[in-house]
């Protein structure tokens, strides 16, 4: 069985290599579309525009209150947070792109009673902070991204090993962020972060695979060391993927912050498999190969 | 470090066999000190503690391996006694003095622990809370005894002393403003960078603006961003005014003039005192008006002997009122950021006098006779804090404002327990199941949890705040942490040729190389975003480093323990 896959991997894993190029080909495509339309590469939250997030802790119906002030907040999102285990409703939370004190006032007059530090939390930035906050946080993951691609190609001084590590790194947020778009989510502060913690999670199984193949040739042909860190590294991944999607389950709607952070890194988990697997394997055994 | 790590291994590899590690050492080692650091017990625990982690460790002198089990199990032991006696202390902790109150100047000051109130043991705040209501049901002054954990306070008064209590926290851990309730603000000035010292003042001015509204829990700090914006941050714990907003970025330019002179300004330069005590500032007269109710306040400031002589030396040239001859013929006007808000006649009497007490007055208005006197308590204290603080030297603009109430803290911190307790035991069964060893899934879970406690306790050490952004690092670190330690037990099975210490040393090369690759790319995040988001990379280095240097190099000893 082992030898039948690895006879079928040794014919076909050129072609392999299709099937992160095709998706790679969608998403650029997507984004140039996207990008035409939306005039940016996603849609922000208000911790990137500017805005302001009330929470409110009553039983006001989210939807009436959508209808009601729509005319007056202008843009509006709106969610409820429930108690994890007794499913009751705890609390309402109104975004805006309105400024805090005017959108405090206009929801006092709709609610009828003063919102105060005991029963709201209201959370403002200022337009001209988040869009710094937004460049900052896109040179930061820039930064990143440079100082990773550095480390590693100090690791394997090899030019196209390193290379195909970034590769897949690179396609891992690439790809994450198109679906992030597809889906039509908008991004937090938070969810930027998250993009940099994908970073460190789809480089580790790369590292295990790189060194495993370069620097172990005495421990079984190619396929046999390619098949022990695919072991490995599968582990890693899965073990990740579910504890991030049960995580994001538990603080689904309750934490906007954490929910975002465990969103992306499920859906770039996710892609991380496709690419540590194929993207990077395939350039790896193709760069061993033609060496020897 | 690399080699340094490398070079422990050759070291410790030999006698390794017949004794504990050292690198399990270390982890018990660090355990207990984020212990002693994390759990808010009595000093005397922690020195007990302390003390029998030093024997623990002196009886690796001796050859006796009971010994050796003995002590761990009373080091054990004595960490459970200190988290019970960090649960079991009684008496509710001081979080807040007004300043300048009789609560303050009888000696109460924040972090005493309020142990009973006129013989009577405090529990919790609640005890507190119902005792002050049923104490002060008369409205008469009346006697309190408050005793501290340091001192004994008598107080008389009319009604409960000026002072905010909270329960004794379990734990040094601190929490940030997004779980524990409180208001943040991100200020920056109006088209000027400002440089430190400038930062300094205005942080001195917020901090007595402040403290006149008996805010003590303040933290002032400047900031600046990747960049290269200044701001100033303000972070307040527990209850927010209502206008905090006000308060740190209106100017608030108080000039008294006669005529065109300038007599004083706000700030101790020119007043020396303001009156606060119920003799010396007063709401008078509330009266029913066109459309509503308005109130008047007074109250009498002192000026220094420079203003008093200037106010001299202004009135000496004037003459009296004609309509009016018992007063002089201009007015004192009272202006606020540039608007009039009052004009008080001048007696005859003070005429070319060096006086130093003068009255202030002006009033509030309402809807209602309430509204108007609530409206009025407010100008007052707006207008005392002014002339005590003096004004802001520039035009401040807040960039930033979250005011957050304490409710769902409490929901998030479980939430977040769950999740984490929900993840970790996921993990363990998928490493039970692909590896079918209940020793390693156990390991696993005893190092993830490990490597939590110490980023605690380093959390609690350097005191910081955990936030929401830090608490995300924290579930970073052990997500990566336990990949590393799958390579671990895979590299322990895997490539038999090789002894186990070899490939245990090789999955070292890959988890440096991994912590070196997370390191650099969080390393942007310290700065980046005003350093709202640096909580995500602190406790992310905190924790994948002391991955690296102690958590990992115990774990690969527990496998290597398993394995053998």
């Amino acid at each position: 069985m082992k030898d039948k896959i690895a006879k079928l991997h040794d014919k076909h894993y050129k072609l392999l290599l299709l099937i992160p190029a095709a998706i790679l080909i969608f998403c650029f495509l997507y984004t140039i579309f996207f990008y035409s339309i939306n005039g940016d590469f996603f849609k922000k939250d208000i911790s990137l525009t500017g805005g302001t997030s009330i929470t409110i802790y009553d039983e006001t119906d989210a939807e009436k209150l959508k209808e009601d002030l729509s005319e007056k907040l202008g843009e509006i999102t709106t969610r409820e947070i429930y108690d994890i285990i007794t499913r009751e409703k705890k609390a309402l939370i109104i975004e805006t792109k309105l400024p805090g004190n005017e959108a405090r006032k206009i929801l006092e007059d709709y609610l009828g009673y003063e919102l105060n530090s005991e029963n709201s939390s209201l959370e403002f930035t200022g337009s001209s902070l988040s869009e710094s906050f937004y460049r900052q946080l896109v040179i930061a993951i820039i930064f990143a991204f440079i100082f990773m691609a550095i480390v590693v190609f100090i690791i394997f001084r090899t030019f196209i090993p390193s290379l195909a590590i970034i590769i897949s790194a690179f396609a891992d947020i690439f790809m994450t962020l198109t679906i992030i778009n597809l889906f039509g989510f908008k991004l937090s502060s938070a969810g930027i972060v998250a993009f940099l913690m994908l970073i460190g999670y789809s480089v580790d199984t790369d590292i295990l695979l790189t060194t495993r193949i370069l620097k172990r040739k005495g421990e079984g042909n190619l396929n046999q060391r390619i098949f022990s860190s695919f072991k490995t590294g599968i582990t890693m991944t899965l073990t990740s993927l579910l504890a991030v999607i049960v995580a994001l389950f538990v603080v689904k709607s309750f934490s906007l912050i954490l929910t975002q952070i465990f969103m992306v890194l499920s859906i770039g988990l996710g892609f991380d498999l496709l690419n540590t697997w194929i993207t990077n394997v395939s350039i790896l055994k193709w760069y061993v190969e033609k060496k020897q | 470090m690399f080699l340094y790590l490398n070079g422990m291994l050759k070291k410790n590899n030999k006698k390794m066999k017949s004794n504990i590690s050292w690198k399990i050492i270390l982890l018990i080692s660090v355990l207990t000190v984020s212990f002693i650091s994390i759990f808010n017990s009595a000093t005397q625990y922690k020195l007990l503690v302390f003390g029998i982690f030093l024997i623990f460790l002196a009886s690796f002198l001796f050859k006796f391996p009971h010994l050796k089990i003995l002590f761990l199990i009373l080091l054990l032991g004595s960490l459970l006694l200190l988290v019970y006696t960090s649960f079991i202390q009684t008496g509710v902790i001081i979080s807040g003095v007004e300043f300048n109150s009789s609560a303050f100047e009888q000696g109460l000051r924040q972090g005493q622990i309020i142990k009973e109130i006129d013989g009577e043991k405090i529990e919790n705040i609640n005890n507190y809370y119902t005792l002050m209501q049923e104490k002060f049901v008369s409205g008469e002054k009346i006697k309190t005894i408050i005793q501290t954990d340091s001192n004994e306070v008598i107080l008389f008064s009319d009604n409960s002393p000026n002072i905010t209590v909270d329960n004794i926290p379990r734990t040094q851990i601190k929490m940030g403003l997004d779980l524990i309730g409180g208001s943040r603000a991100l200020i920056q000035a109006e088209d000027k960078k400002l440089s430190s010292d400038e930062i300094k003042d205005l942080s001195s001015v917020l901090d007595n603006r402040l403290n006149v509204y008996g805010i003590t829990d303040v933290n002032i700090k400047p900031i600046s961003d990747l960049s290269g914006n200044n701001y100033v941050l303000i972070e307040i714990a527990g209850a927010t005014p209502q206008d905090l907003e006000d308060l740190i970025s209106k100017q608030g330019n108080f000039e008294a003039k006669i005529g065109n002179d300038t007599v004083f300004i706000g700030g101790e330069k020119d007043v020396a005192s303001v009156g606060r005590t119920s003799q010396e500032s007063r709401i008078e007269s509330c009266k029913e008006s066109e459309g509503g109710h308005f109130c008047k306040f007074s109250f009498s400031i002192y000026l220094s002997q420079a203003a008093a002589e200037k106010h001299a030396e202004i009135t000496k040239n004037l003459t009296l009122n004609q309509s009016n001859p018992q007063y002089l013929s201009k007015k004192l006007d009272l202006y606020l950021d540039g608007k009039l808000i009052e004009s008080l006649f001048i007696g005859k009497g003070l005429k070319g006098q060096v006086t130093t007490q003068i009255m202030i007055s002006g009033s509030g208005e309402g809807a209602t006779r309430e509204e108007a006197y609530s409206d009025t308590v407010d100008e007052m204290n707006r207008f005392q804090t002014i002339l005590i603080t003096g004004s802001l030297p520039y035009k401040l603009k807040i960039v930033k404002l979250d005011t957050i109430s304490p409710i769902l803290g409490k929901e998030f911190l479980k939430s977040i327990f769950l999740a984490a307790i929900l993840a970790l035991s996921i993990v363990a069964v998928i490493v039970f199941l692909r590896y079918k060893k209940i020793k390693s899934s156990f390991a696993l879970l005893i190092t993830s949890v490990s490597e939590i406690i110490i980023i605690l306790g380093i959390a609690s050490i350097i005191e910081w705040n955990l936030d929401l952004p830090s608490i995300a690092g924290i579930l970073a670190t052990i997500g990566t942490g336990i990949d590393q330690q799958i390579i671990i037990i895979d590299e322990a099975k895997s490539g038999k040729t090789l002894s186990l210490k070899q490939r245990l040393k090789r999955a070292f090369t890959i988890i440096l190389g991994a912590y070196f690759t997370a390191v650099v790319a969080l390393i942007p995040l310290l700065w980046a975003g005003a350093g709202l988001l640096k909580g995500f990379a602190i406790t992310t280095i905190i924790g994948i480093t002391a991955g690296v240097l102690i958590t990992r190099p115990a774990f690969t000893e527990m496998i290597r323990m398993i394995e053998d």
